[in-house]
């Protein structure tokens, strides 16, 4: 009893000892790091303004060697292209989906992250990477100091990226229907896609050439046709297709991709096509 | 009992360990002089002021990789995250703004984080030769802060660590520029002057000769030895400056190496001075460096035929300015429907012997020209005279071309060792006493 009395007090005192040993240290100061926040540009504000209050979008414009694949020679965009770019981007994408799908639609599922280049990304291939989506959260955009807001094929072409990246993004909120998907041309799909012209590509059921890389992309890559072109441009793709059975395979895949807008957002996806051509015109006419 | 005291003695000496255990460490002499953090802010802060430390700004010359390309003069002046640049990469050597940051990484790098005229190395689009493709100029605009030496500030590239000298700039480099873009035609070889070049090289006692072929797109020259059995190169990238050329690798020249070559107007030479009598020379030769042995066999032997054709050889590098310039000169007499389709070169014919032979496109007859063909084994040429032509009159526009295929002093014919768009054998034919020069292929 007695020693076990010793030992409570030793053990008590040695607590004691512990809890107060380290009591000594100066409190903690400011963080070593520079933490001051650069003076904000004038564009810099304007996307604060248009995309990260509204959308809870970043645009990384200044070169970050962080986001983008060091192996690659691409460099930033000039400076005065980049408050443009972000209009057509603005206007052409948010407010269609704006006008068709509500307010709210793209501020709930959109990527956190755009990051802008203004270089042409050439493959050693000889094929052009127009656009990037990593994991749903950052899409890059290259060949911004390309963008001329007065000319629609390269507007098309530019907006095509984004289109086509956001599609990828809704696929991985909701899954389309990949089984029907894969019935429709499943020997057409090749990793050695850039072998075949679009033209080409076309006569087999797919609507571009990169669509034969596999089903993801050719869904996007049909959903993306369909939104980049008015009505009457995609008609006329469509009329020069020579094989029945390619315009019947690739009248299948729109009308999954149209079930899809429709069963999982309840988006017309005609609407929206038109809500983006008006909007195009409006780009190029002002 | 006496496991109870060794209890008790472990316990005393717990409660020691505990008194001394917060002692402080401090105390030990750190052999750096912060904490990490503490050494990368400062050393944040001394790329900085460093790079604004210059009133006049830094110079850089920037070889990408000088096993396959040249060097780019930029000058850049730094001021508060802003940075005004300019460059020799092209005729526009203007000044230019945007903006750099300094950031941390593995180590403090200068990063240029909008568009200047860096950036012009690293465009995927605009690369110098094939084998580019999609790699540009292997440009980098990350540079890894490495310290200084003597006033000059020391980078690596971010991706292939090249490195990189920033120079304090002279009010007279910024103007310089310019000036060095002047020098461009001088490294490319004047058309007036003799057609094959060679890079000379003497230590003091003996002299080496290579032979030097440029590539203007990417400021690369090959040079390899002519001496038979060496296998010696002096491969060099090319970096332009107001008064000659910089090289690098430098030409070793026995222990010295030379770098700075001056231009000498008089002879279109490029010349570079050591000591103790050594000295490295580019400079232009009359006659190719080595004279091959193709010409045997060509006029005694079976049927053959070289042609120009214009559609595939037009934009060849081997046909020199003098012989397209007498095409397109021959070329405009004809309707504007016409062209050259062939200059052919047959030789040993069994109905008409050797001839040339230009054929035309847009309907236009062929014209014979028939010929003797004589060797001259000591001159190593193919010497050509006339015999006659397929029309009673000949014709005056082809006169200018025909005289230098017919050229006196003869031809030399060499077999090329690249092909053009097909697997046929390239020969070129080059007049022993001119400029002239055509490119072939053996059919």
């Amino acid at each position: 009893m007695k020693i076990l009395n010793k030992y409570k007090k030793l053990a008590l005192l040695s607590a004691v000892v512990l809890l107060g040993s380290c009591t000594g240290d100066e409190p903690l100061k400011e963080s070593q790091l520079d933490l001051t926040v650069k003076p904000k540009t004038e564009l810099d504000n304007w996307i604060d303004t248009n995309y990260l209050l509204p959308y809870n979008i970043n645009v990384q414009y200044k070169w970050n060697p962080n986001a983008v694949d060091n192996n690659r020679f691409l460099y930033p965009p000039i400076q005065s292209k980049v408050q443009p770019v972000l209009e057509i981007v603005q206007k052409i994408w948010l407010k269609s989906y704006a006008d068709v799908a509500g307010p709210n639609f793209v501020k709930n599922i959109a990527p956190r992250e755009f990051v802008l280049v203004g270089g042409v990304n050439l493959n050693t291939t000889g094929t052009i990477t127009l656009g990037l989506a990593e994991g749903g959260k950052r899409i890059t955009f290259f060949e911004t100091d390309n963008v001329d807001k007065r000319n629609r094929s390269n507007i098309k072409r530019f907006l095509r990226t984004i289109q086509h990246e956001y599609i990828h993004i809704l696929n991985q909120t909701k899954p389309f229907d990949e089984k029907s998907m894969a019935t429709i041309t499943p020997t057409g799909y090749s990793s050695a896609w850039y072998n075949t012209t679009d033209a080409v590509a076309l006569e087999e059921g797919f609507l571009t050439a990169y669509a034969k890389s596999n089903i993801n992309e050719d869904f996007a890559e049909t959903a993306a046709t369909i939104l980049v072109n008015s009505k009457a441009e995609y008609a006329s793709i469509l009329g020069t297709v020579v094989s029945p059975v390619a315009l019947a395979s690739i009248k299948s895949k729109e009308a999954i991709v149209v079930k899809y807008y429709k069963d999982a957002f309840n988006i017309d996806l005609y609407k929206l096509r038109d809500a983006a051509e008006n909007n195009t015109n409006d780009v190029i006419n002002n | 009992m006496k496991i109870k005291q060794i209890i008790n003695y472990l316990l005393v000496a717990l409660l020691a360990i505990q008194l001394v255990s917060c002692d402080n460490k401090e105390a030990i002499d750190s052999p750096f002089s912060g904490t990490p953090t503490e050494r990368l802010n400062a050393k944040e802060k001394e790329l900085n002021d460093l790079l604004m430390s210059s009133e006049l700004g830094w110079k850089a010359v920037y070889f990408t990789d000088n096993t396959q390309l040249g060097g780019f003069t930029h000058l850049f002046k730094f001021k508060d995250g802003k940075v005004d640049m300019a460059s020799d990469f092209n005729n526009d050597t203007s000044i230019q703004s945007s903006e750099y940051d300094i950031i941390l990484g593995s180590t403090v790098s200068l990063v240029f984080t909008t568009k200047n005229r860096i950036h012009l190395l690293s465009d995927s689009n605009s690369f110098p030769i094939a084998s580019l493709r999609g790699k540009g100029y292997l440009g980098d605009f990350q540079f890894l802060y490495y310290g200084q030496e003597n006033g000059e500030i020391i980078f690596r590239t971010s991706r292939s660590f090249q490195e990189v000298r920033f120079v304090k700039a002279k009010a007279t480099d910024w103007t310089d520029l310019a000036q060095s873009r002047l020098m461009v035609p001088n490294v490319a070889g004047a058309t007036t002057r003799p057609l094959f070049r060679l890079l000379e090289i003497n230590d003091g006692t003996k002299v080496s000769q290579f032979d030097f072929n440029f590539t203007s797109a990417s400021r690369f020259a090959t040079s390899n030895s002519i001496e038979t059995g060496s296998s010696v190169t002096n491969n060099i990238g090319i970096a332009y400056t107001p008064t000659g050329i910089i090289v690098s690798p430098a030409v070793k020249v026995g222990s010295q190496s030379l770098s700075a070559f001056t231009y000498d107007a008089a002879t279109g030479n490029f010349n570079a001075t050591g000591t103790a009598g050594v000295s490295a020379s580019i400079k232009y030769s009359t006659k190719p460096l080595v004279l091959t042995d193709d010409f045997k066999g060509v006029v005694n032997g079976p049927r053959l035929t070289y042609a120009y054709i214009n559609g595939d050889l037009k934009g060849a590098q081997t046909n020199s300015l003098l012989f397209n310039n007498l095409v397109a000169a021959a070329k405009a007499t004809l309707l504007p429907t016409q062209d050259f389709n062939r200059i052919s070169l047959i030789f040993n014919d069994p109905v008409n012997g050797t001839f040339i032979q230009y054929s035309f496109t847009g309907g236009k007859g062929a014209i014979n020209h028939y010929l003797i063909a004589k060797e001259d084994p000591v001159n190593k040429t193919i010497k050509l005279t006339d015999d006659g032509w397929s029309m009673a009159t000949p014709p005056a526009f082809l006169a200018d071309i025909d005289k230098q295929i017919l050229d006196p002093a003869g031809l030399y014919l060499k077999k090329e060792k690249f092909t053009i768009r097909y697997s046929n054998t390239i020969y070129t034919f080059t007049s022993a006493s001119s400029n002239f020069r055509m490119t072939t292929y053996a059919l």
